[in-house]
């Protein structure tokens, strides 16, 4: 098996202890960095994938992301201003009134797998804080809202309502969670809707590519 | 007529119920306990601290801090670098530290009244307890550090596991010494809407020996029957809950496709929910949409090894009149499903 491809199968089996030193061999074997993070962010999808099949669980999702950034702290000297390698930024959080952190962070850790850049702004995010945080960060191609409960889906609609009402631009909203459904995305305008963290991977990368 | 507590064991024994068991109403044993219902009060509940809604970090006998911030339905602990109590699961023993039993008798005595109360005839003596092991896994270090133990550090995690289950039956020694339930609601939140937060065999490993141990002691000791909350999607733990001994899963959601359950596993384990409060319990809700709903569970589920209900974990809803209009659509599909024979 190629060196790139061992570095896929075991971000995959979430093998945190032998990714790094396979990724520093793909890198000494002369493979390009950008084609190591490429081939790490397919075996994410995979992860993915799988998870949203249920064939595989959280704490399975958990320790490949854990891998995949093992490898990529590797790999980062070695990318730096590659920005070919990055999809943008996307500003993450749960918003108000919401205290549930599960779903945002395997969210955060799929799509910041799938290539983009993360600013998590954690959980009972207030939708001004959104709007701050859009205009401080360089690059943000995506904003992903989520909330857990029925009684914070009204909180949901309101911080996409600020964030569309804002005037700002160049980013699409995704919003995800247990009681959200496509139907209700569209209702409030959402750009996008993802059932599971895998889906939110995958629609992420379509949405800015 | 049949009692709450025979009807109820009809339902789950394949016998002859003579209406659906309506939500909780077999467990509410206690009404001076705020939401529950049911026996609760005891020296240790009683100085745990526990936050009211509206009140921010409260730090419990565990050490965990639980805020409930205003116009959030439930509380939640909170699991930023200096709030949670293990910062490191290989080191376990150096942040865990259990709460205290020794009470003086007479502080059992105390709450003595309104076990005896019970009139156990019409309903069981029903015991509250949580959170159950993998809840207070979480609460102690956070979720990610939780199931990321279950890879990198799993010896120290279990070893955590069999303190917490130690320290349950400890508890519950006290609790069966004074005050005799006959039944136990345990809490213990396994899973998510879609799926269990660990996979089968993970759970048959980690936390099957630990509830054998916590529902071993309960059976052994009087308590005939186990009602387990999870409300989320647990369909695949099944077979390890009729293992541990859990007579009845609470919670349970439509996600689980409950009336195959009921078919295949109802004479070993019976189902309580297929409601689920995602759906019904919301400010906009509708006495037809309540109607509809339970419609369908009791139309698709049938008579026996169910029970109509809401998925939360106690007989209350967050919007108010929601968990009577259940209540008394249970009733109205009783009348018509349950029609006497002539």
């Amino acid at each position: 098996m190629a060196k790139i491809d061992e570095v896929k199968a075991q971000v995959e089996a979430g093998k945190t202890k032998l990714v790094p030193g396979l990724v520093q061999e793909a890198l000494d074997g002369g493979s390009a960095a950008g084609d190591i993070l490429q081939a790490m962010i397919d075996g994410m999808k995979v992860v993915g994938d799988r998870f949203s099949a249920g064939e595989i669980f959280v704490p399975e999702m958990l320790i490949a992301a854990k891998a995949m950034a093992k490898g990529v702290e590797v790999l980062k000297p070695h990318l730096a201003g590659d920005a070919s390698t990055s999809l943008g930024t996307c500003i993450i959080g749960t918003v108000e009134g919401d205290l549930h952190d599960i779903g945002k962070n395997l969210v955060s850790m799929m799509i910041g797998s799938a290539g983009f850049d993360m600013v998590d702004l954690g959980v009972d995010v207030p939708a001004e804080k959104f709007i701050e945080a859009i205009k401080e960060t360089p690059n943000v191609s995506l904003v992903a809202c989520s909330a857990l409960l029925t009684t914070t889906m009204p909180s949901l609609k309101n911080t996409v309502k600020v964030i569309k009402d804002s005037g700002l631009s160049g980013f699409k909203v995704i919003v995800g969670g247990a009681p959200i459904t496509q139907e209700f995305a569209n209702e409030i305008g959402a750009d996008a809707y993802a059932a599971d963290a895998g889906a939110a991977a995958e629609t992420a990368k379509s949405m800015v590519k | 007529m049949l009692t709450k507590r025979q009807n109820l064991l009809e339902t789950i024994k394949g016998g002859k119920p003579d209406r659906f068991v309506n939500q909780y109403e077999a467990f509410q044993c206690a009404p001076e306990v705020p939401m529950f219902n049911m026996l609760y009060f005891d020296p240790y509940t009683m100085s745990n601290p526990i936050p009211m809604p509206g009140t921010p970090d409260v730090v419990n006998s565990w050490g965990v801090t639980i805020s409930w911030p205003a116009n959030v339905p439930g509380m939640f602990p909170v699991h930023d670098e200096a709030h949670k109590v293990v910062k490191d699961i290989a080191e376990w023993q150096k942040y865990v530290k259990a709460p205290n039993l020794d009470f003086p008798q007479a502080e059992w005595d105390k709450y003595k009244p309104m076990a005896e109360g019970v009139d156990r005839n019409e309903v069981y003596a029903t015991y509250v307890v949580a959170p159950g092991v993998f809840e207070q896994l979480h609460y102690l270090m956070g979720m990610d550090d939780c199931l990321l133990a279950f890879y990198e550090e799993p010896d120290a995690l279990k070893e955590l596991i069999e303190f917490i289950a130690n320290w349950e039956v400890e508890y519950a020694k006290l609790i069966v010494k004074n005050y005799k339930p006959n039944a136990l609601f345990h809490h213990d939140d396994w899973g998510s809407y879609k799926s269990s937060f660990i996979s089968p065999e993970m759970f048959k490993e980690f936390i099957v020996p630990a509830y054998k141990k916590i529902y071993g002691f309960w059976k052994d000791n009087g308590v005939e029957l186990i009602i387990h909350h999870s409300d989320s999607y647990a369909a695949n733990l099944v077979p390890s809950m009729i293992d541990v001994g859990i007579d009845i899963w609470q919670g349970c959601s439509t996600t689980n496709n409950v009336p195959d359950l009921v078919k295949k596993y109802g004479e070993k384990i019976s189902f309580m929910g297929d409601i689920d409060s995602g759906v019904v319990d919301k400010e906009d809700w509708t006495p037809e949409l309540v109607e509809k709903e339970v419609r369908r569970a009791c139309e698709t589920n049938g008579k026996l090894y169910f029970i109509p209900n809401t998925t939360q974990g106690g007989p209350m809803s967050t919007f108010p009149g929601l968990y009577e209009a259940v209540t008394e659509a249970i009733d109205k599909m009783s009348k018509e499903m349950f029609k006497p024979v002539l």
